[in-house]
C-alpha cells in the first residue's frame, strides 16, 4: 500500500509523496513596490479593468447612485411633483416608526412573507417529492408545475381576479352550487390579503418544486440504500437523511424567496390597488409617493427602512443559519 | 471574516460617501427653501411661435382613444405646423398622475397637454406643475363664457383659470328596466333612497339577480359615489376645511347603506366595476360615472334606464357631485410647446368636438353652444345627464383636495361596508387621519 499523499490528492499513487515547496521568505520581502504595476501585474490589472469596469460602472450607476440618492431623498420632506424640499433630517423615519401605520405595515409584511415562504417551500418540497417518482407523465407535470413561476405577475393577477371576483368569479360559482355566499375576497382587507397571499404560493411554489426536485434528484443513493437495508422507514429516511442532505438547497430557498417575498409588488398592485390590508414595506413605499399622499421623502425613508430589514436578514441568514446546512 | 480596514482604506470609503452624498444632493429638489408657486407675471407669449410637435398625455376615459384619434386628425388638417402626439400614459386619472409628477421630478419627458382629474389639478396648481391659462384664453380668444359654468369654475383658483373641462361627468342611476318591469315598479328612478329601501325587497325577488343595488366597487371613487348618500342625509366629507365626516348626518347616512347590506339583505359592493356588475345582470341598479353610459349600453343584454341621483331623507335634490377630468398645460416646458398646447387645447374643446367626444362616450358636453340633436337623437339617455348638470354640487373639500383622502376614504367604507365595522369609530378614525393630512400636506400650502 501506497503512503497516503498530504498536499496534492490528485497526483498518481505510484508517484512518490514530495514535500510542498518552500517560498523563500526574504524574496517577498525584497521584492521593490514598483514591481507591482510593472510586468505582468499590470497587464493583469488592465483585464481586471477590462473586464470589471463597464459592469461595475452599471452597478454604480443603476444601484448605487440610486440607493445614495434614496437616502438623501429620505431625509427631505418632499412632495414628488414638487421643485422644492425641505431637509427634515431623520424626521421621515421617527414619523414612520410612531405612527400607527408602522405596526400595521410591519404586520402585515411579516405575515404576508412568512406564509408565502413557509407556503413555497413546503408545498414546493412536497410536489417536488411527487414529480422525484417515476411513473408516467412527470415530464408534463414538472412543466406545469414550473410554468406559473415564469408568467407574467400582472397577468395572473388579473386572471385570478377573475377567479374570484364574489359576483361573477368561478369560486363565487362553485360556492354557490354549494349553497354558500361568496367571501369578499377583493374589497374585505383581510380576506384580500389572504387572496394574495394564495395567488403568491401558487405562482411561485413552482420554483421551490424544481430547486428541490434537482436536490432531490442529487442526493447519494448508497447512503438511502443502506438506510433502507437497516430498516429505516421512508418516513425515518426522509427526516433523517434526506431533509438534512437537503439542507443547502433549503438555505437556498430560504434566502432567495424571502428576499423577492419582501420585494413582491406586482400581484399586490393588481389585485389590490389601494392596498388596503395587503400593503407591505415595499408597497406602502410606493402608496406614499405614487398612490396618492406624494409624499416622496416619507416614501424614500420606508425603502430605506425595507432595505435595512433585507440586509440584516441576510446578514443573518449567512450567519447563523448556514452553520446548519450540511454541504456534503 | 477578516476584513482589512485600516486607516487609509478607512479615510477612502468615507470620502467616498461624503463625495457621493455631495453629489446625490446635486439632483431632485431644490432644499434652498424655494417657493413651487409658478411667476404667472412671466407668462406672456406675444411673439412666440408654437413648437411644432407636442405630446397628448391622456388614459382616454370612457374608452375614447378613437375620437380622440379623429379629433387630432382634424387638428392636424387645420393646423398643419403643429403635431399631437396621442400618449396613452396610464389607464386612470392615478397613473396618468404618476406619470406626469414623476416626470416633474425628474425634470424631463413632460406633455405639452395633459389630462387632470377632479383630485390632481389642486395638487399641480399647488406644486406649481401647471400653469395658468389666462393669458392664452385671451390671446386665442378662447370663449370661456360658452363652457357650462360650474364645470369650467371648478379649476378656478385665486382668480385664475387653471385648466378647462374635458370629460366631464357627473354619476346616474342606472337600472335595469326589465327587472323594475317584473317587480311592478315604476320606470324611472326613485326619487329618494327611501322609496328605493321600499322597492328594493320586490326587486330582488322578482329579478332574480344576486343584488337590487351595487355599490361602486371602493378603490374606484368611493369618495365620489358615497358623496351623494352623505348630502342626501344633510351629511359631508367636509364643510370647507372642517372635517365633518364624524357628523350624526354623516354617520346616519353611512349606518344606513350598511344596514342594506346586512341587515336588509338587498344591497352588494363591486369588487371591481360596478357598470360591468350592472351590465352583467348581477344586480338591478347601481350608480355609475355618465362616463361608462356608451359602454353599459354596448354590453347589457336588456332595456338600460338612467336618472338622476336618489335624494335622501334631508335632501331630496341636489345631491350629486361632479367629476370627471380637465385639461391642463404643465409648467416646466418651453413657452412654444405651451402655446402649441394651447392651440390644441382651444381646438380639443371647441362645440363640434365636445359633442363628438360627449357621442363616443356618454361624457357631458362642456359648451353651452354644442349642438347635441345628432348625439342625443342616438344616445337619448346622454339627456339625463346634461339635465342632471343644473342639481349638481361641488364636491367637498375633503375629497378633492386633501392628498390620498379619497383612498383614506375608500378604507373607511370598506370597514363600514364589508367588515361591518362600527360606523361611528370608523368615521371618527378618518376625521383624525383627514385632519393629519390638511395639517400636514396641506394647510402649509395655503395662502392667508
Amino acid at each position: 500500500m501506497t503512503a497516503p499523499l498530504i498536499h496534492n490528492s490528485s497526483a498518481p499513487a505510484d508517484r512518490p509523496a514530495t514535500k510542498p515547496p518552500v517560498v523563500p521568505a526574504i524574496a517577498t520581502k525584497a521584492t521593490p513596490e514598483r514591481r507591482r504595476w510593472s510586468g505582468r501585474g499590470r497587464k493583469d490589472f488592465l483585464v481586471f479593468l477590462a473586464m470589471a469596469l463597464p459592469n461595475l460602472v452599471l452597478i454604480g450607476t443603476f444601484t448605487y447612485w440610486p440607493l445614495i440618492n434614496n437616502i438623501y431623498y429620505s431625509t427631505l420632506d418632499w412632495t414628488l411633483g414638487s421643485a422644492s424640499a425641505t431637509v427634515v433630517g431623520l424626521q421621515n423615519y421617527i414619523t414612520f416608526f410612531t405612527s400607527e401605520d408602522a405596526s400595521k405595515v410591519l404586520g402585515t409584511t411579516a405575515i404576508f412573507t412568512l406564509v408565502t415562504v413557509g407556503g413555497s417551500m413546503v408545498l414546493g418540497l412536497l410536489v417536488a417529492l411527487a414529480l422525484n417518482s417515476k411513473v408516467r407523465g412527470t415530464t408534463f407535470a414538472r412543466s406545469a408545475v414550473f410554468a406559473p413561476y415564469v408568467l407574467s405577475g400582472v397577468g395572473v393577477g388579473l386572471v385570478w381576479l377573475f377567479i374570484f371576483d364574489p359576483g361573477y368569479g368561478v369560486l363565487s360559482w362553485v360556492l354557490r352550487g354549494l349553497g354558500q355566499q361568496s367571501p369578499q375576497w377583493i374589497n374585505d382587507p383581510q380576506l384580500s390579503l389572504v387572496m394574495v397571499m394564495i395567488v403568491y404560493v401558487w405562482k411561485n411554489l413552482g420554483y421551490c418544486a424544481v430547486v428541490y426536485l434537482a436536490g432531490l434528484q442529487s442526493l447519494p443513493r448508497d447512503v438511502m440504500e443502506a438506510a433502507a437495508l437497516d430498516g429505516a422507514n421512508s418516513v425515518r429516511r426522509f427526516f433523517n437523511i434526506s431533509m438534512p442532505l437537503l439542507s443547502p438547497t433549503t438555505f437556498f430557498l430560504l434566502i432567495t424567496t424571502m428576499l423577492s417575498s419582501l420585494q413582491a409588488f406586482d400581484l399586490i398592485r393588481i389585485m389590490t390597488p389601494l392596498g388596503n390590508g395587503t400593503s407591505t414595506l415595499i408597497y406602502e413605499a410606493y402608496l406614499q409617493a405614487f398612490g396618492a399622499y406624494n409624499r416622496a421623502g416619507y416614501s424614500a425613508a420606508i425603502s430605506v427602512i425595507l432595505f435595512a430589514i433585507l440586509l440584516i436578514i441576510t446578514v443573518l441568514q449567512l450567519r447563523f443559519v448556514e452553520r446548519k446546512v450540511h454541504y456534503s | 471574516m477578516r476584513t482589512n480596514l485600516d486607516r487609509r482604506h478607512f479615510l477612502g470609503l468615507a470620502g467616498l460617501g461624503a463625495g457621493a452624498a455631495a453629489l446625490a444632493a446635486c439632483g431632485g429638489p431644490s432644499t434652498a427653501g424655494t417657493a413651487d408657486a409658478v411667476d404667472t407675471a412671466s407668462i406672456d407669449f406675444s411673439g412666440v411661435k408654437p413648437a411644432a410637435s407636442i405630446d397628448f398625455w391622456t388614459n382616454h376615459p370612457g374608452k375614447s382613444q378613437d375620437v380622440e384619434k379623429a379629433i387630432i386628425e382634424k387638428f392636424h388638417a387645420k393646423f398643419p405646423d403643429i403635431k399631437v402626439n396621442l400618449v396613452t400614459a396610464g389607464a386612470n386619472y392615478e397613473e396618468i398622475a404618476q406619470k406626469f409628477q414623476t416626470s416633474q421630478a425628474a425634470k424631463t419627458g413632460l406633455p405639452g397637454l395633459v389630462v387632470l382629474s377632479d383630485v390632481w389639478w389642486f395638487r399641480y396648481y399647488s406644486n406649481g406643475s401647471i400653469i395658468p391659462i389666462d393669458g392664452l384664453v385671451k390671446q386665442l380668444d378662447i370663449k370661456i363664457e360658452d363652457f357650462q359654468k360650474s364645470l369650467v369654475d371648478d379649476y378656478k383658483y385665486e382668480d385664475k383659470q387653471w385648466a378647462l373641462p374635458y370629460g366631464r361627468s357627473t354619476p346616474l342611476f342606472y337600472y335595469n328596466k326589465d327587472h323594475f318591469k317584473a317587480a311592478g315598479l315604476p320606470d324611472r328612478a326613485p326619487a329618494t333612497w327611501q322609496e328605493f329601501a321600499e322597492w328594493a325587497p320586490k326587486l330582488k325577488a322578482a329579478s332574480g339577480a344576486q343584488y337590487a343595488y351595487i355599490y361602486p366597487a371602493l378603490a374606484g371613487y368611493a369618495g365620489w359615489t358615497l358623496q351623494n348618500n352623505l348630502w342626501g342625509w344633510g351629511g359631508s366629507w367636509s364643510k370647507d376645511w372642517d372635517i365633518t365626516c364624524d357628523s350624526p348626518q354623516s354617520v346616519a347616512a353611512l349606518q344606513w347603506a350598511q344596514d342594506s347590506i346586512y341587515k336588509d339583505g338587498w344591497a352588494g359592493v363591486s369588487s371591481k366595476e360596478a357598470a360591468d356588475d350592472f351590465a352583467a345582470g348581477i344586480t338591478s341598479s347601481t350608480i355609475s360615472s355618465t362616463g361608462s353610459l356608451l359602454g353599459v349600453l354596448k354590453a347589457a343584454k336588456f332595456n338600460v334606464g338612467v336618472g338622476f341621483l336618489p335624494g335622501g331623507p334631508e335632501a331630496p335634490s341636489g345631491v350629486c357631485p361632479t367629476g370627471g377630468a380637465g385639461l391642463g398645460i404643465p409648467s416646466g416646458i418651453s413657452k412654444e410647446a405651451q402655446l402649441a398646447a394651447a392651440t390644441f387645447l382651444k381646438f380639443m374643446t371647441e362645440p363640434e368636438n365636445t359633442a363628438a367626444f360627449s357621442a363616443a362616450t356618454g361624457y357631458m358636453p362642456t359648451r353651452l353652444s354644442a349642438d347635441m340633436t345628432a348625439v342625443l337623437a342616438a344616445t337619448p339617455q346622454i339627456k339625463t345627464a346634461m339635465d342632471q348638470l343644473t342639481a349638481t354640487r361641488v364636491q367637498d373639500n375633503a375629497r378633492v383636495f386633501l392628498p390620498g383622502a379619497d383612498q383614506e376614504m375608500a378604507k373607511s367604507a370598506a370597514k363600514i361596508l364589508t367588515q361591518q365595522g362600527d360606523v361611528q369609530t370608523t368615521m371618527t378614525e378618518l376625521k383624525k387621519t383627514l385632519e393629519g393630512i390638511y395639517t400636514k400636506d396641506v394647510k402649509p400650502k395655503l395662502k392667508a
